[in-house]
């Protein structure tokens, strides 16, 4: 699947247009495939005054740990969005991303504090 | 920059109205949250994200709730889309996902017919849970996996999810189903 989010000239339909100068070489869908929407991100100590509104948005609701989905319902954009968006930020030095939940769980370890944490509860 | 910061995926699936929201409602650290994801035709053309608006294509809401672990570890719950035609959703949710919850509605059996049937082909564990509505519960435990081609390896367990207590053992008793299914450690 490879879509480009940003439709050249159409102001109009520009509601969730990523702006022309942050789209580096015409963006496609995200290239960092383990972005699933449980994979967390957190802003780096970076200025982020210069960021188009839509881009800013979603570093400052990053300061701390916030997860695609998350930021995808606060924001009100589909997921499909906030990923290329999320993306953008990485690969720009914006935004930090943790462990990806796609691998393949086979970690005994992370489920046993899984399990503990929610005996925990 | 990559931090060690993990995410868990847990699946709340079920048919229609079987309590998927109620359960992710129950055991979340934070009151749901909704995202939407959009649906297109297969072969999108340049113009498709942008143009998500129109008739083309579906939007689907999507419940979740998550549930801090450890400072390191936050466990994610989402609730599959009550119609079963959105398998592209249901892959997106599988992917990397612990396991899956199945809530089964007595009164309709069917409804998560698909659900059970989902996880079964795709290998991943999940729990059928019995979604108590008024206490009552029309079937045996035989009849119930007789009724759903329950694997007997897949545990079966009674639940309201309405009750946090109740939730929170539905977690409990997949990630040890999933623990139990793990190759041993040698
Ligand atoms: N009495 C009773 N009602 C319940 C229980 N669980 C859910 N309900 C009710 O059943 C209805 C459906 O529950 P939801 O949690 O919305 O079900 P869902 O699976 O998310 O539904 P869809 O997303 O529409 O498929 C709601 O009105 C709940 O309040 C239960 O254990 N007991
Ligand atoms: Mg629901």
């Amino acid at each position: 699947m490879t879509y480009d989010v940003w439709d050249g000239d159409d102001e109009a339909e520009a509601g969730r247009l990523v702006p022309l100068y942050i789209l580096v070489n015409g963006r496609t869908s995200p290239r960092n495939t383990n972005l699933d929407l449980a994979t967390q991100v957190i802003a780096l100590p970076v200025d982020a005054t210069r960021l188009e509104p839509e881009y800013r948005d979603i570093v400052r609701r990053c300061n701390d740990w916030m997860s695609i989905a998350e930021i995808g319902a606060y924001l009100g954009r589909p997921l499909t969005i906030t990923k290329v968006m999320v993306d953008v930020l990485l690969e720009q030095g914006f935004l930090a991303v943790g462990s990806p939940a796609q691998e393949q769980i086979v970690d005994r370890r992370l489920l046993e504090m899984v399990l503990a944490g929610l005996q925990r509860l | 920059m990559h931090v060690d910061r993990k995410s868990v995926k847990v699946v709340v699936a079920g048919g229609f109205g079987t309590g998927k929201t109620t359960l992710v409602g129950s055991v979340s650290e934070i009151d749901p949250l909704t995202t939407e994801e959009v649906l297109t035709q297969a072969s999108v053309g340049v113009d498709d994200v942008t143009g998500i608006e129109d008739k083309t294509s579906t939007t689907v809401a999507l419940d979740f709730g998550r549930i801090t672990i450890t400072p390191e570890v936050v466990l994610y719950l989402f609730g599959t889309p009550g119609q079963d035609r959105f398998w592209f959703i249901w892959d997106e949710l599988a992917q990397g996902a612990v396991g899956a919850i199945v809530l089964i509605d007595t009164r309709r059996l069917d409804a998560s017919f698909a659900a059970v049937d989902y996880f079964e082909r795709r290998g991943m564990p999940f729990v059928a849970a019995v979604n108590r509505f008024f206490g009552e519960c029309l079937y045996s435990e035989d009849e119930i996996r007789a009724a759903l081609k329950l694997d007997p390896a897949v545990p079966l367990l009674w639940c309201d999810a309405r009750d946090r207590a109740s939730s929170k053992q539905a977690l409990i008793e997949l990630v040890r189903h999933a623990m139990a299914r793990l190759p041993v450690a040698t």
